[in-house]
């Protein structure tokens, strides 16, 4: 048996004070003359056995109603049926409120987070002085206090733009509530159980921690949401993302409030939407699409940047298809040659080609390219690590097709010759041919881009490939000025620039994580099987809380019991005197 | 109304204040004698020898009613044997009598010491001998019978003489008295009968088998007849200086019962020895006790 207050129970040390009066008022009765003592003596021997029970069970009676009442002020807690508890026995509770983006969904007209908080303020209401309380958000923080300022916290969340990990959050909660010294612990999960908001594995729960999930609704609606928008060569490709089978809806980009294109995708499809030509700078857009029941994923904004052209310097080593296809961009003004007027003007050059790197031009970038005379690799590859960098010219390697990744148009186009390239990191790889290194990037100071092949058709086919224009554009106006930085986070959408003084070196793209807008529910079986979970409904869900440790207060049972036992008493000393 | 102001229909208390035993008695003697139409006690002659002044209290059958014709004046006739009778009263004056229940009550010694008063005034009034007997555990005064004048008085400075004793033991007085009696007579037992009840019975069953008349008035407070007092309470015998711890609420209902059954055996064995017995409680008005025994 648990108390609620147990504290009281040191009043059972006044049960003695029947024992002690007794004791006590025996000492020093007065004295009195009285002549018919023999009388008195008579009926005294009449009545001893009489009064000796009479006095027995009055101290027993006497002390067992002290000890009754003693028992009633400390609450006992009695076990109870479910549902009929009305208190219970002191509780460590982790209560999981999953107000991530998708639970503002619309359902039934009313937010999916309204059904969620009122279940919510229902566990926080039932707790009690004795019980220990923690309210876990979609933010992941554990927040302990009172019931008052949890139940404020519940009714002033909103819907936010993070996702929880339901696995995560419970094996949290359950580890909190574990440690607690408490007769109960139980973790109340009140989410829109989302498939995607479950982890892979099982959320290790330990024994004694009781888990309880609220039932999804029964069919959350279809639901459609921009899963990624990306700016790329020009173009910013949008991923759709949402309910399997969802018919496609319309996609609208707009660049600083103008509509730039539009597009129909389905969930699961992404679409590029060609970006205007625009000035050098930063620019943020967003990818819309029409309401339906999730706002939050309805909207996703992106952030790019357009550099200036290059300023390029080809030596003659450099080929002649590279110098045709500099020609050719600089027409178009996608880069200037440094040295020659136009584009690139009387500065000095942003990138130079060439077979090794150009120490006295002052390019930012060198692309180095391998060497006509095999002789010459040495030389190369020692001013390669003279400035600083780890990468270097091998042997000969074998040929092979191209496969890049992030530089677009040149996948499968065969080298037949080329060297290998050695002793860089993989993470600075652009593109392999046969799994091995062909273009990578020194991400040093001095930044040198080596290229295994010449830019030549006697060693690779793409000089005579559609794509080599492309490429060579690539080459100096992104891989080698490097990308602009753009990071993708977790938040409200909007776009925060990095600065490195008056200048923006990046930026951080917030949105709402993709897997928010597929608004399946994970089956019961899976809950209870990753989880460790009762899945239960409403009514089910508000008889169940606290029931495992379900107690009804016997303090009444025991103060009735008193009663009897004070009228027993009373009967007993008035009736058999 | 007018029985109220009688004196010896008073509380005996406030009778008390109105002086010392010879007062008292007078007094409520003179009440209760005209409250009467005849002599209580009577001899057992009928021959007669002279004439008296009637009083209050004389049978009307013995007015002499040609002197009456003859002078106007009443007078009763007395007879031979009337001065036969010979009465003696015993009065337990052991350490038990000299208690009471409540300050406001007379001590049962007292109230025995001014009912015997009484009780021989009116029977010297009648002319018989009256003599007194004081004891406790031993005979302390002895106050032979007499009928002569001064005899009231000396029954009363008997009793004022005697202090209260310590136990009690009346057979001693009972076997003294068969010596003083030698003649058939009344024996007047007044006593709170706190002694071994078979001795004092084979005592009084021994006069009664003699031929005298016996009369014993068993004198209580009434707190001893209804056990009260503090939750708690060590109650001390003042004679045997025993004692007992109790609970006078606890034992109230049994005391009681007891003390009933005491007197109902006391009433049960006095009649059937032929001794006439009465329980008078310490605030019984003395004419009230005086008729019980007339």
């Amino acid at each position: 048996m648990t108390f609620l207050h147990p504290l009281a129970l040191v009043g059972l040390v006044a049960a003695a004070i029947p024992a002690l009066l007794h004791l006590l008022e025996r000492r020093v009765p007065p004295e009195a003359e009285f002549p018919p003592l023999r009388y008195l003596s008579e009926a005294e021997r009449q009545s001893a056995r009489r009064l000796k029970l009479r006095h027995l069970l009055l101290l027993i009676l006497r002390t067992l109603l002290i000890v009754l009442i003693v028992l009633a002020a400390a609450r006992p807690l009695v076990p109870a049926r479910t549902g009929g508890a009305t208190v219970h026995a002191p509780t460590a509770l982790a209560l999981i409120l999953d107000n991530s983006a998708s639970s503002g969904v619309v359902v039934d007209g009313r937010p999916v987070l309204d059904r969620l908080r009122a279940v919510a303020r229902g566990s926080l209401a039932r707790t009690a002085a004795g019980d220990r309380v923690w309210l876990i958000l979609a933010d992941g923080v554990a927040r302990g206090g009172v019931r008052e300022r949890l139940l404020a916290t519940v009714d002033s969340a909103a819907v936010s733009p993070r996702r929880l990990d339901l696995s995560a959050a419970v094996q949290q909660a359950a580890r909190l509530v574990d440690a607690e010294p408490l007769p109960a612990r139980e973790v109340h999960v009140v989410s829109d159980l989302q498939r995607t908001a479950l982890g892979a594995g099982r959320a290790d729960v330990p024994r004694g921690v009781r888990v309880l999930a609220l039932a999804p609704p029964p069919q959350p609606p279809a639901n459609r949401g921009i899963g990624t928008a990306r700016v790329t060569d020009g173009a910013v490709t949008v991923g759709v993302v949402g309910t399997p089978g969802a018919a496609a809806a319309a996609v609208t980009v707009r660049v600083r409030g103008r509509e730039v294109g539009r597009a129909l995708a389905a969930p699961g499809a992404a679409v590029s939407i060609a970006l205007p030509p625009l000035a050098p700078g930063w620019w943020v857009g967003e990818a819309t699409l029409d309401p339906d029941e999730l706002r939050a994923d309805d909207r996703r904004v992106f952030a790019w940047r357009v550099a200036p052209p290059a300023r390029v310097t080809a030596p003659q080593d450099a080929g002649p298809f590279v110098a045709a296809a500099l020609a050719v961009l600089a027409e178009g003004g996608k880069v200037g040659i440094a040295g020659a007027g136009g584009a690139g003007g009387a500065r000095g050059p942003d990138v130079s080609i060439g077979e090794r790197p150009d120490g006295r031009g002052g390019a930012r970038t060198n692309v180095v390219i391998p060497p006509v005379d095999a002789a010459l690799v040495g030389q190369v590859n020692r001013a390669l690590a003279a400035g600083g960098g780890p990468w270097r010219f091998g042997g000969p390697g074998t040929p092979g097709p191209i496969a890049a990744s992030s530089v677009a148009g040149i996948d499968g186009i065969q080298v037949t010759r080329r060297y290998r390239l050695e002793g860089g990191e993989d993470s600075t790889v652009v593109a392999r041919v046969n799994g091995e290194p062909w273009l990578v990037r020194d991400p040093g100071e001095g930044r040198v881009l080596l290229l295994g092949s010449r830019l030549d058709t006697a060693w690779t086919a793409l000089p005579a490939a559609p794509a080599f224009v492309p490429f060579v554009d690539a080459l100096v106006n992104r891989l080698a000025r490097g990308e602009a930085p753009v990071a993708e986070a977790e938040g409200a959408p909007r776009v925060e620039f990095r600065t490195r003084g008056t200048d923006t070196v990046g930026a951080t793209v917030y949105g709402i994580d993709a897997r928010e807008s597929e608004l399946a529910a994970a089956p019961p079986a899976l809950v209870r099987r990753l989880l460790g979970a009762e899945v239960l409904e409403d009514p089910a869900f508000a008889a169940a809380r606290f029931a495992g440790t379900g107690r009804a207060d016997g303090s009444w049972l025991l103060l009735a019991l008193a009663l009897v036992v004070a009228v027993v008493e009373l009967g007993v000393a008035t009736l058999t005197r | 109304m007018t029985d109220v102001q009688r004196v010896d229909l008073l509380d005996p208390a406030e009778v008390a204040r109105l002086g010392g035993i010879e007062i008292v008695a007078q007094g409520v003697v003179e009440g209760f004698l005209a409250g009467i139409h005849r002599s209580p006690f009577r001899g057992f002659s009928v021959e007669f020898t002279e004439h008296r002044a009637y009083q209050p209290g004389d049978e009307p059958r013995y007015l002499d009613w040609k002197m009456l014709a003859r002078s106007d004046r009443l007078f009763v006739k007395q007879f031979e044997e009337e001065t036969n009778l010979r009465a003696m009263i015993l009065v337990d004056a052991s350490r038990s009598m000299a208690w009471r229940g409540a300050p406001a009550r007379l001590t049962k010694r007292a109230y025995g010491d001014r009912l015997a008063a009484a009780l021989a005034l009116i029977l010297l009034r009648q002319r018989d001998a009256t003599g007194l007997i004081t004891f406790d555990e031993a005979v302390r005064e002895v106050v032979p019978a007499r009928v002569k004048s001064g005899q009231w008085a000396r029954l009363v400075r008997g009793l004022v003489r005697t202090p209260d004793g310590r136990g009690t033991a009346a057979q001693a007085a009972l076997v003294r008295l068969t010596a003083l009696l030698a003649r058939r007579g009344l024996v007047v037992l007044v006593s709170d009968l706190l002694f071994d009840r078979d001795l004092a019975l084979t005592a009084l069953r021994y006069l009664r088998h003699r031929g005298h008349q016996v009369i014993v008035v068993h004198l209580m407070d009434p707190a001893e007849a209804e056990l009260s007092g503090p939750p708690e309470v060590r109650f001390r015998d003042p004679e045997s200086a025993a004692s007992v711890v109790v609970r006078p609420r606890e034992l109230a209902r049994v005391y009681g019962e007891t003390v009933r059954r005491e007197i109902a055996a006391w009433r049960t064995a006095c009649r059937r020895h032929g001794i006439a017995y009465h329980h008078v409680l310490t605030d019984m008005p003395f004419g009230m006790a005086l008729r019980l025994l007339a």
